[in-house]
């Protein structure tokens, strides 16, 4: 019982910090620290707009359509998807930059408004605070009724969540820069096409686009998204234990355009530019 | 990763399940309170299995093990709401808006994976959806416009190969090519006697002509085909015939029709029927008026079809009687089929023709209130 919650909080408590994580490590590491107090104002503003809705949608039986849901669940996701590529496409830019040890330039390369920080991350918080704060409420009612157990579950697995995002920045922040864009800018590769695929999931349940029943494979059985493993694949990279063909599809030429792209310019230092190479 | 998180279900194994484990009484729902429903790993049981239509709440406890979710699907699976991530021992509310009268299915998915432990839910009467009203009607537009668009380009296409026979001198194909080819223009007249001059130049027929108007179009040709002869001026008649069709397949894809258009349109061509058809007025030369009355039904059947929500929510009386009395007409009609095709109106006896008319007369009752109940 308690198992579970924690579970779920885990989960989507990982689905928000992950993104975020990745963007405070990314501005600290290049010497960005004054944007990060946008940062904070995109996360507050995600977090009460997420009370908020949550608070309403619980105590009053005002609900959007299903469809409506859907189709704001689904277009914020795809949303997310733009942000978190140009993110990825915003570090490359500033690892191109450092590899050329043209620090002067740093400033230009990373000339991105504060808004665009701010959306960032209110977009990566937000995508998951609806759902989550729904969820609180329910937690926070039937601990009146007496059963603080999910509630308790449910706050332990948002900590852990938190305290893995906490531990991949520490970690983040350790690597030596070449190394912090290559690994962060694949992992967000693909968590951003879990992103994708969930966000088009959710058209499709919605009715808007077609194919809700043409799946591409069933892992249900196998790595089930109520397992602790399946629980953090979920949380990492929107694993979905079934998966549509379209979501399949949209996955892999996702991953087959943005990660060659990223990595088509060697991030690393590590890795010699040869003079003369084409580009 | 978003607002909502669903595994999918597979359609069709649906029924196989466990309806059995789905106890729940045949009650409705009392009067605003909640329907609860209570989850276990193996069973969902639902307090009442019936509602009347409108916004529905139920209220889902988990009592089992696992993370539990909870649907409600309309026939062919489609989600009407879902409430999901219900963790064991949490309570979740879903109010969901089920406008229409149906079969429905409750599921509840312990594990958040599979078909799930569907009951079967039945929602009586049916609530009026002002605020949806006018996007039936649009969709009614819309979905009869993409009706129009496909016939035009069909009749184009035909009526070219048709001009093509008769210009090239080939008679029988030309004859062969004559009522299909027609077929197309007569389930869509409605909306080609929007545009003034072109229906007239397209098909009108001899008795019908007014002084000095010049005679040309399908049933120009069909004269030529049957009973004179091609003429010197059929290449020409042909030609014209094309271009006409062109210019009002253009014409016809950019129309704005009316939600009120459809219901007339509808009725137009049972009138049509009644007037022409029934009569053996209509072809005169080829006697291929069944192939016209199919063509009229069919037309009219397309239009009744797109507003068959509207019509099912306002009047679903009247819809069943239009139902029953196209079946009728269509009965009929599938008697006289022959080949590919029909018989020929002259084959036709007294008592076969009295049958069709009042058949016709019998379907043309209800469908004169549909544009009542649309103007609604
Ligand atoms: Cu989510």
């Amino acid at each position: 019982m308690l198992f579970s919650s924690l579970l779920i909080g885990l989960r989507e408590g990982l689905e928000a910090a992950l993104v975020v994580s990745i963007l405070v490590a990314f501005l600290v590491r290049t010497d960005r620290r004054s944007a990060l107090r946008w940062v904070w104002p995109g996360i507050a503003a995600a977090v009460v707009l997420s009370v908020g809705v949550g608070a309403v949608l619980t105590f009053t039986t005002a609900q959007l359509s299903f469809e409506q849901q859907e189709l704001l669940g689904g277009s914020l996701s795809i949303v997310a998807v733009g942000f978190v590529t140009a993110m990825i496409f915003w570090m490359r830019k500033a690892s191109k930059s450092i590899a050329a040890e043209l620090r002067g330039k740093m400033d230009h390369a990373l000339a991105i408004g504060p808004l665009a920080v701010l959306l960032l991350s209110f977009l990566a918080v937000g995508r998951e605070g609806l759902e989550t704060a729904v969820f609180f409420y329910a937690a926070v009612q039937s601990a009146q009724g007496g059963t603080t157990e999910p509630l308790i579950g449910f706050a332990v697995g948002i900590a852990i969540a938190i305290a893995l995002a906490y531990g991949l920045y520490r970690g983040a922040i350790r690597f030596n820069l070449g190394k912090f864009f290559t690994v962060t800018g694949v992992l967000l590769v693909f968590v951003a096409a879990g992103v994708l695929g969930y966000g088009l999931h959710d058209l499709q349940e919605a009715g808007f686009l077609p194919g809700l029943h043409a799946l591409a494979f069933d892992a249900s059985a196998a790595i089930p998204e109520t397992s602790w493993y399946g629980a953090l694949l979920k949380g990492i990279f929107n694993y979905s234990q079934q998966t549509t063909v379209l979501q399949a599809i949209a996955w892999v030429a996702y991953v087959a355009i943005v990660l060659p792209l990223f990595l088509r310019r060697p991030a690393a230092k590590t890795t010699p530019v040869v003079a003369g190479t084409k580009e | 990763m978003t607002l909502r998180k669903t595994p999918l279900v597979v359609a069709g194994s649906a029924a196989l399940l466990a309806l059995s484990a789905c106890s729940g009484g045949d009650q409705k729902a009392a009067a605003g309170g909640p329907i609860t429903v209570e989850a276990t790993d193996t069973a969902c049981t639902v307090s009442a299995t019936t509602a009347n239509a409108g916004n529905l709440s139920f209220e889902v406890t988990n009592k089992g093990t696992k993370v539990t979710e909870f649907y409600l699907y309309a026939q062919g699976d489609r989600i009407m709401g879902e409430v999901e991530n219900i963790a064991p021992g949490l309570t979740r509310k879903l109010t969901i808006e089920v406008p229409d009268a149906g079969t429905y299915q409750t599921a509840c998915k312990p594990g958040m994976s599979g078909d799930g432990i569907r009951g079967t839910f039945t929602v009586t009467g049916g609530a009026s959806r002002q605020a949806d009203t006018n996007t039936q009607l649009a969709d009614a537009t819309k979905s009869y416009a993409t009706y129009v668009a496909s016939q035009s380009d069909a009749l184009l296409t035909e009526t070219q190969k048709f001009a093509d026979a008769v210009k090239s001198g080939n008679v029988a194909d030309a004859k062969a090519r004559y009522a299909p080819t027609r077929t197309y223009y007569e389930r869509i007249e409605p909306v080609a006697e929007k545009f003034g001059e072109l229906d007239p130049a397209i098909d009108v027929r001899e008795a019908d002509l007014e002084e000095g108007q010049q005679f040309t179009g399908f049933h120009r040709l069909e004269k030529d085909l049957w009973a004179t002869g091609l003429q010197p001026d059929s290449g020409q008649i042909a030609d014209k015939l094309v271009a006409d069709v062109t210019t009002l397949v253009n014409q016809a894809k950019t129309i704005q029709l009316s939600a009120l258009d459809l219901a007339n349109g509808a009725k137009g061509l049972l009138d049509e029927v009644a007037t022409g058809k029934i009569t053996g007025e209509e072809e005169t030369f080829s006697h291929t008026d069944l192939w016209d009355f199919q063509a009229n039904l069919d037309g009219s059947k397309a239009a009744i079809q797109s507003l068959r929500p509207v019509l099912q929510e306002r009047d679903p009386q009247l819809v069943s009687e239009v139902d029953t009395q196209v079946k009728n007409v269509q009965t009929l009609l599938d008697a006289q089929r022959s080949g590919d095709g029909f018989k020929y109106y002259t084959e036709l006896t007294q008592d076969q023709i009295r049958q069709f008319a009042s058949a016709v007369d019998a379907l043309g009752e209800p469908l004169s209130k549909v544009a009542e109940v649309v103007a609604q």
